[in-house]
């Protein structure tokens, strides 16, 4: 007789397990996360891959990374995030996802304290001061990063009009050229990166926490719980976010954190809708009626048991809401209500917009980022969509 | 001559038939190699588990099957097609008839479309869905009637509506012609499928178990009413069952199905009586009337009621208009008063709709109810805050109907079943608790290690004894079995019921066994609840109860139970 404790031999996949296999087996969605992928490397890695500032130096035998000096709280907690989460995935510990969870967010708190502490800001770098530094310290190497501007090295001094196309000027090499201000446009768009998929993520991630604990209660008490909720929803869902993302603006000046947590409160109401409807369907169906018979927790019953088998809808919404929330974002850049100091694609656009001339760079490059972003998330959420389809699940045996 | 005469005897031919379904990578052989006739004027009936691909032979025969998916490697169909021409309907008109033996293979779609509906028709197993629900019965019988035959004016179409309606006996026919499907009983819109497929007086009429999602007196009305019709208009009957009970009812010949081979056929007595293929006889004896029957416990000096259910009412509120007024209830369980003795297996049977599920799950306080009481050893359940049922749930679990729905499709079997224990302090630890329930899924006959795999893996009869063995893992006094056997094959559901009676004698369990299957309530059951519309109309031991019954409306429901006549 052999013990079930003892070896698992056979161990099916998960559901969710088999549905991302198949999502990512189409060329659509592949090209989508490859895109997303490319975004991610750039946003985290955006200090090292475009600044002013050499990367390592040599002078007279010592080596130095004047980067790391010059690093921010922020630049430093996504690095510790980013490797944190590579880590948790590659170690071959399996803990339970709640687990998993509060650690990263232990880790995520615990090095924004420590590197606040740390970490002193610098303050109006001059740019320029680099390479002349570069030209007149003889130093025995130099590693320089693959784009050597900042985003907001702007060039000013050395040139006499800022504005350049794409590799015109043979003394610097603009990949993509500068902006008015002469700021190397690849380089911001580099740096844009992060305000891009940050606030997707953040915003969406708040309105899907909100939407799936009152859908789910709205759903498994119904009645009058269910009443209430849904007035609650035609309440947020009539408030026009744009709107209200600008009365903030006005009232509390500009702050990405801000624009997140005012995007995140504003969409919920459509995950509260799905999850609802989800949860009304499942509270009747026989298994969830055999955790109340067998006395479970009402904590299990609905994170356990019902929120599992009625998250599929959810994860398509989920992609398409971070596609959206980069457009409020970038729609608020465009209109100039966006960020001052960092550079952001809707707020590049804004530019070659106000611009007297029409320079096709700066709308292009920013503007396509856009388009391939919003398309990534997309494709991404259409092949999640065929992949949870009813249809697909039955043959899996997952749906009755 | 004499073989001309033999060949024109049948309706269809089958030859060697082979239907293949092609999904992703996989070639499925639903039909494999069937050969047989359906003469004129005959019922024929296929009988076979699920999946033995009775029901894609039917849509073989007439063509209904996606050329995307499937395609015969070979085979033939012959049909012998009646061709009319000339105007009219019916014994009146003037036209000449001519047949022709045509292979439904080769047929283009148009010719298909001409014989599909006016020459074989087809009826599925649920009429409602079968309906459409926008348009009333009367139209959509019409429609079928004008499509065939586009020179028939609206009012004429309109009468033999009519007649049809009449015809399948349906009462006050023409004010039943502009209902819409959902006004009518499920028995009704079955009818008025037969009438739809009977309107252009087919030849073949393919039945695709017509009579399972029917109640069984419904179901021995429209039994009785096909076998009427088609003694009458001399149709063949191509009758798709998994009943045998039908089968004696109704079949002049009969076919076997398995695994898309048809491995037996003939003459529906010796079939049925003796059967020659080794499956025919498992599936025979696995019919619960041919069941081994078991002691029943008859004695009143060991009663001792374990549950005691006394005036109980579930009542769900109907509200109309804009402030939602409560203007009546349905009544599902209308001051039922019953005791459930301890040891013994109580059968609760119904027809759909009499509230013995209902029954059940108030009982369990699955569903809150009205008013009245529940008591279980002498303790009120009926009030009590679910933090204070919480002890009690463990004496009492349930196991339900449907295979797909009653398991958690993301949670493995070994946490789904360890879970409750935990809540109920059942083991010490992780691995004592898992190896309690490896044990219960010994009880129910499955392998140990079928703990770590997804419900998806399993089959449904797999699937039910793990819904078993999940109740089982609390070590409950009491179990209510909700209709556990009714989505099962026979030969599973023999499998099942001698599963569930070991159990309860290893465990000393009570069971409350809902069912609307008089032959598993007359093989398994101590005793016997019958409901109608929320109420016990009778009560007592179950040779009693089915053998008789002096209550007028459990008589009429023993009577319409479909039983192997041998």
């Amino acid at each position: 007789m052999n013990k079930p404790t003892e070896k698992v031999k056979h161990r099916s996949s998960g559901f969710l397990r088999r549905v991302l296999k198949h999502t990512f087996s189409g060329w659509g969605a592949k090209i989508g996360l490859m895109w997303v992928g490319i975004l991610v490397i750039a946003a985290v890695f955006a200090p090292f891959l475009a600044n002013s500032m050499p990367l390592l130096v040599s002078l007279n035998g010592e080596i130095s990374a004047p980067v790391f000096r010059y690093l921010s709280v922020e630049d430093i907690v996504v690095l510790i995030a980013f490797f944190v989460l590579i880590l948790l995935f590659l170690s071959p510990l399996r803990h339970s996802i709640k687990s998993l969870l509060l650690f990263f967010l232990i880790i995520i708190v615990g090095s924004t304290i420590v590197s606040k502490q740390f970490v002193t800001v610098q303050q109006n770098v001059v740019y320029s001061d680099f390479r002349e530094d570069l030209k007149t310290t003889n130093y025995d190497w130099v590693v320089m990063p693959p784009i050597p501007y900042a985003p907001e090295d702007y060039l000013r001094d050395s040139q006499a009009t800022p504005l350049e196309a794409p590799l015109e000027n043979s003394e610097y090499t603009h990949w993509m050229g500068t902006e008015e201000n002469g700021g190397d446009v690849l380089s911001r768009m580099i740096h844009a990166s992060r305000i891009a998929l940050g606030i997707g993520f953040i915003a969406t991630g708040i309105a899907m926490v909100i939407g799936v604990i009152l859908g789910g209660l709205m759903g498994y008490f119904s009645g009058i719980v269910d009443m209430l909720g849904m007035r609650l929803v035609e309440i947020f869902e009539s408030i026009p976010t744009l709107f209200l993302l600008l009365t903030f603006v006005a009232f509390f000046g500009r702050s990405i954190y801000i624009m997140m947590v005012i995007i995140g409160l504003t969409s919920w109401s459509g995950y509260a809708r799905y999850i609802r409807a989800e949860f009304l369907r499942l509270r009747k169906m026989d298994f969830v009626q055999a955790t109340i018979a067998s006395g479970l927790p009402l904590r299990s019953i609905l994170f356990r048991h019902m929120l599992p088998n009625g998250i599929a809808p959810l994860l398509v919404g989920l992609s398409f809401g971070v596609a959206s929330a980069i457009l409020a974002e970038a729609m608020l850049s465009f209109l100039g209500l966006g960020l001052v100091g960092a550079p952001s694609w809707g707020q590049m656009l804004n530019q070659a917009v106000q611009s007297s001339t029409f320079n096709w760079w700066m709308a292009v490059y920013p503007g396509g980022a856009i388009f391939l972003t919003v398309f990534a998330y997309n494709l991404m959420g259409e092949a999640l969509r065929d992949a949870i389809d009813p249809q697909l699940a039955k043959k899996a045996g997952v749906v009755g | 001559m004499t073989e001309k005469n033999a060949s024109s005897r049948h309706l269809v031919e089958i030859k060697q038939l082979k239907t293949y379904l092609q999904s992703a990578n996989e070639t499925v052989k639903a039909v494999d190699d069937v050969t047989f006739n359906i003469e004129k004027g005959e019922t024929f009936c296929l009988v076979g588990e699920s999946g033995s691909g009775k029901s894609i032979l039917a849509l073989s025969i007439i063509q209904l099957l996606p050329a995307k998916i499937s395609h015969h490697p070979s085979g033939s169909i012959l049909f012998d097609w009646r061709k009319q021409s000339g105007l009219g309907l019916g014994i009146n008109s003037q036209q000449k008839t001519t047949y022709e033996k045509v292979n439904m293979l080769d047929l283009k779609e148009n010719q298909l479309c001409d014989i599909r509906g006016s020459r074989i028709a087809m009826i599925f197993q649920e009429p409602m869905t079968s309906l459409n629900p926008v348009d009333s019965v009367g139209e959509q019988i019409m429609e079928a009637l004008l499509l065939h035959h586009p020179e028939m004016s609206d009012e004429s179409a309109r009468d033999r509506a009519l007649t049809a309606m009449q015809e399948v006996q349906i009462k006050d026919a023409e004010s039943r012609f502009d209902n819409y499907p959902h006004e009518l009983s499920g028995g009704q819109r079955q009818r008025i499928m037969i009438a739809m497929a009977l309107a252009c007086e087919p030849d073949l009429l393919i039945a695709d178990e017509p009579t399972t999602a029917l109640d069984v007196t419904v179901q021995a009305e429209v039994l009785k009413l096909m076998r009427e019709l088609q003694e009458r208009k001399g149709m063949s009957i191509l009758f798709i069952t998994h009943d045998f009970g039908v089968v004696s009812q109704i079949a002049h010949r009969v076919g076997v199905m398995k695994q898309g081979k048809l491995i037996e056929f003939g003459k529906t007595k010796e079939v049925l009586k003796n059967p020659q293929h080794p499956y025919s006889k498992k599936l025979l004896a696995a019919v619960p009337e041919n069941l081994p029957k078991r002691e029943k416990i008859k004695d009143p000096n060991s009663e001792k009621p374990l549950v005691r259910v006394k005036d109980l009412d579930v009542f769900f509120p109907i509200r109309k208009g804009i402030f939602q007024r409560v203007v009546d209830h349905v009544r599902a369980v209308d001051g039922v008063t019953v005791d459930i003795n301890k040891g013994k297996i109580i059968a609760l049977v119904g027809e759909s709709g009499s509230g013995k599920t209902t029954l059940g799950r108030a009982i369990l306080q699955l569903q809150k109810p009205t008013a009245g009481s529940v008591k279980i050893d002498d303790h009120e359940l009926v009030g009590l805050s679910s933090k204070e049922l919480k002890p009690w749930r463990k004496k009492m679990q349930i196991s339900f109907q449907d295979p797909q729905s009653s398991l958690n499709p993301r949670l493995l079997i070994a946490k789904t079943i360890t879970e409750p224990m935990k809540v109920h302090n059942i083991g010490n630890s992780d691995e004592e608790r898992l190896e309690l329930a490896a044990d219960v899924m010994e009880a129910v006959q499955l392998k140990r290690d079928f703990l770590w795999r997804y419900p998806h893996e399993f089959s449904g009869g797999q699937r039910q004894r793990i819904g078993l063995a999940r109740a089982l893992a609390l070590n409950p006094e009491f179990i209510v079995c909700d209709e556990i056997t009714s989505a099962l094959d026979v030969s599973v559901q023999a499998e099942v019921l001698q599963l569930l009676q070991e159990i309860k004698a290893q465990r000393d369990l009570t069971l409350l066994f809902i069912t609307h299957n008089i032959a598993v309530v007359e093989y398994l059951s101590d005793e016997t609840i019958v409901m109608k519309a929320g109420k016990v109309v009778e009560q007592g031991y179950t040779d009693d109860v089915c053998g008789n019954s002096q209550n007028s409306y459990t008589k009429e429901l023993i009577e319409a139970v479909p039983r192997l006549k041998l």
